[in-house]
């Protein structure tokens, strides 16, 4: 059980969250939706005691465990080493001891990971968000925050964390979930909880939502139920789609284009390592890639583009790194376009946003399309490979598949992807 | 917490720190501040005395400001402050312009030695600029030891240098000016410059940097040199204004004091101004301490020590929230 009253909390001159109270109670699942910068995250930070609330008061009922969006992992470390990490005071062991004890620890999650002995840096995406839940179970916490759990795993191993989500909340757990994917919200969620501009806008039972009325209430602008390609084609411009499952070489080929094609745009797949600069300025940023630098200017370049792009931020000089996920894709993208390249390399474009980001981010790439840029999109989102692609071709262990028409590659993906064909 | 307060809380730590330790030993602490003070900005002369102790502990301040900006950890000032000094008196008899100019060629050659390292070899340039900074002192003991040598072969020590600094009032050289141009060029560089947040950018975040398309190799081996130039300088302008000739102990720590400068400057290059003068201060009135109350001069390496540890505290603090 946890209780949140009157929480507020501000970054800068910007109020992240804004006034809120929040009951979650045993064993009932939670989702708590909104757009990129609606304050979800902040909110569950504050709630897990990570920052402290600027108003308002945190009553929980024992432990409160939150589980990262970006993995809290010491990569060089095995699985069995990052499990021991958090026990407290000093202790003799052996390499053997603390494997039978991560053993047991992944045995009574109800989680399956093999071979505990592996580092992590070896792990794919999914094993290693695996790992994070465990961390966080084999703490028993009364309270189980998840924050995008489900952005970087197939849809396999999304099932299998919503079975040990139900698990844990049969169990008495109270278990809030963060999430973009409103099918997956309805899915496993009993309440649902939408946030806007750092305030509760809207609850509901799961039971009378729908996907509709939901993206309304998260976006206010209202939502067409169905997409379809929007911009029509004038000039050459092809959209190519890499598809895989993580881990499966397109990390490795994002980085050799980056350094074979430096004049390209260049959309790394993680925003906050390799893409924003935290703590330099919105207008920094953006300038990166100019040939000159002037402060003023940059500052009025900037305010156009927040404009343009409605990027949710305080004005040019607020530090990027204060920028909520979506605003800072909006950042890099806005970055990276602006020159008009000629060739675009987008690695996981949308990962983590939420549908109105999406939605630009897609209209963007189709726009560049249509001026004649040539796109290679790497994606682990099969609907947006489906959505945006001319041709789709398949990575697996390294290597690429042919090229595929989005006909022939909705019938042999699936295969391809798991390397059977 | 604001990082000028923090910055502030350190510099006053510290002397009280040494005004508590002054106690335990039985000195009066408020005698020995007033020491501190009196010697080093209460009169003409000593106010003279702390802008020349200044001025080389502003241009290695600057020199690490501009490494630690861009990520390079630079601890190679004082081998860099020795090279641009050796290089200056070789370079003395075609003037004094020219000579400045033979010291920062030196010292970015010297620190370009540690990126060259860095570049193929993947060598850590915390050692390797350490390890040169020995190299550069038992250079200038050979020099003064051997082909340097002052012609009466009397002393280790060179002869004068052919050019000197113009003197501005009595005492005071016109490397005041040079220095202080200096912290206006490298703030000019920082933040007015593509180069300069290109730096800053590579210092933050090297990854995203790259991704960007800056050229992190390059751009670190850049800043590394002009560190080592501007330690160069503080080396050179040492010599032309200071010392006039090289000996053993010429460089007297200037190039590690200018970390803890850096560091309390919180890494801006105006802020660098004030804290140079407050460690000049603080040199100045720990030889005073030593002349007329037997107090080590030893108190000025202790002050700055506190300073950097007071940061780490500070910075801890106003993280911590």
């Amino acid at each position: 059980m946890i209780q949140l009253a009157h929480v507020t909390r501000t970054y800068g001159a910007t109020r992240a969250v804004d006034d809120v109270s929040l009951r979650i109670e045993r064993g009932e699942i939670v989702a708590l939706v909104g757009e990129n910068g609606a304050g979800k995250t902040t909110l569950m930070r504050v709630a897990a005691g990570e920052i402290a609330a600027d108003a308002g008061t945190v009553a929980a009922g024992g432990r409160v465990e939150l589980v990262h969006q970006h993995f809290m992992l010491v990569n060089q470390l095995t699985i069995a080493e990052n499990l021991a990490l958090p026990h407290p005071g000093f202790r003799f062991t052996t390499r053997r001891g603390i494997e039978r004890e991560a053993e047991q620890t992944i045995a009574a999650s109800g989680i399956e990971l093999r071979d505990v002995a592996r580092r992590v840096a070896e792990l794919s995406v999914g094993e290693r968000s695996k790992l994070e839940l465990i961390k966080a179970i084999a703490r028993k916490p009364a309270t189980l925050i998840l924050d995008e759990p489900t952005s970087v795993l197939t849809p396999t191993e999304t099932e299998e964390l919503f079975r040990v989500m139900r698990r844990l909340a049969d169990a008495g757990t109270a278990v809030v979930f963060i999430s973009h994917k409103l099918p997956e919200v309805l899915a496993i969620a009993q309440r649902i909880v939408v946030m806007r501009n750092g305030r509760v806008v809207a609850e509901s039972r799961a039971a009378e939502a729908n996907v509709v009325s939901l993206a309304n209430t998260m976006t206010q602008s209202p939502f067409p139920p169905s997409g379809g390609k929007g911009v029509e084609r004038r000039r050459g411009g092809e959209i190519l789609a890499i598809v895989g499952v993580a881990g499966n070489g397109q990390a490795e080929l994002a980085a050799k284009l980056r350094d074979e094609q430096p004049n390209a745009a260049h959309i790394p797949e993680d925003r906050t390592r390799d893409g924003i600069i935290a703590e330099l300025t919105i207008a920094e940023n953006l300038a990166l890639r100019n040939e000159r630098w002037n402060p003023r200017d940059a500052a009025r370049h900037a305010e156009r583009t927040i404009a343009l792009y409605s990027i949710r931020a305080s004005g040019p000089l607020q530090r990027a790194g204060d920028l909520s996920g979506g605003n800072q894709q909006k950042v890099i993208l806005a970055r990276e376009l602006e020159r008009r390249p000629k060739t675009i390399v987008a690695a996981e474009p949308t990962r983590g946003l939420d549908i109105e980001a999406t939605r630009f981010v897609h209209e963007q790439l189709r726009a560049e399309a249509a001026n004649g840029a040539s796109i290679l999109l790497i994606t682990s989102d099969l609907d947006e490979a489906f959505a945006l692609a001319d041709a789709i071709q398949v990575i697996y262990r390294g290597r690429l598949s042919e090229r595929l028409s989005p006909a022939e590659a909705s019938e042999k993906i699936g295969r391809l992807m798991a390397g059977v064909a | 917490m604001s990082r000028v307060l923090s910055a502030v809380l350190a510099a006053v730590a510290a002397l009280l720190l040494l005004a508590i330790t002054a106690a335990l030993f039985g000195h009066s602490p408020l005698a020995l501040l007033s020491i501190l003070v009196r010697s080093s900005v209460g009169s003409r002369f000593a106010l003279e005395g702390t802008l020349l102790k200044s001025v080389p502990l502003l241009l290695t301040g600057l020199s690490v400001v501009i490494a630690f900006r861009a990520g390079v950890w630079n601890i190679g000032g004082e081998g860099q402050f020795i090279v641009g000094a050796l290089a200056a008196l070789v370079a003395s008899r075609f003037g004094a312009i020219a000579s400045l100019l033979a010291a920062m060629l030196a010292g970015a050659a010297w620190a370009s030695i540690a990126s060259a390292m860095r570049l193929w070899r993947n060598a850590p340039e915390v050692l390797t600029t350490i390890l040169l900074n020995f190299t550069a002192i038992h250079l200038l003991g050979w020099s003064v030891n051997g082909p340097l040598r002052e012609h009466a072969a009397q002393y280790p020590q060179t002869d004068l240098a052919a050019a000197t600094l113009p003197p501005l009032a009595s005492g005071v050289h016109s490397g005041v000016l040079l220095a202080l141009a200096a912290s206006v060029a490298v703030w000019w560089m920082l933040y007015r410059t593509m180069e300069g947040l290109r730096l800053r950018a590579t210092g933050f975040n090297p990854f995203a940097a790259r991704w960007a398309g800056i050229r992190v190799g390059s751009q670190l081996a850049r800043a590394m040199a002009i560190s080592g130039a501007v330690a160069g300088l503080a080396g050179g302008i040492e010599l032309l204004g200071v010392t006039h000739r090289l000996f053993e102990r010429f460089a007297a720590g200037y190039g590690y004091s200018g970390i803890a400068v850096a560091l309390l400057a919180q890494l801006h290059p105006l802020a660098t101004i004030a804290s140079a003068f407050f460690f000049g201060a603080l040199v100045t009135g720990a030889g005073e301490l030593q002349r007329t109350a037997d107090i080590s001069a030893g108190v000025a390496t202790f002050g700055q020590a506190v300073v950097i540890l007071m940061l780490i505290v500070m910075d801890h603090v106003r993280t911590a929230r």
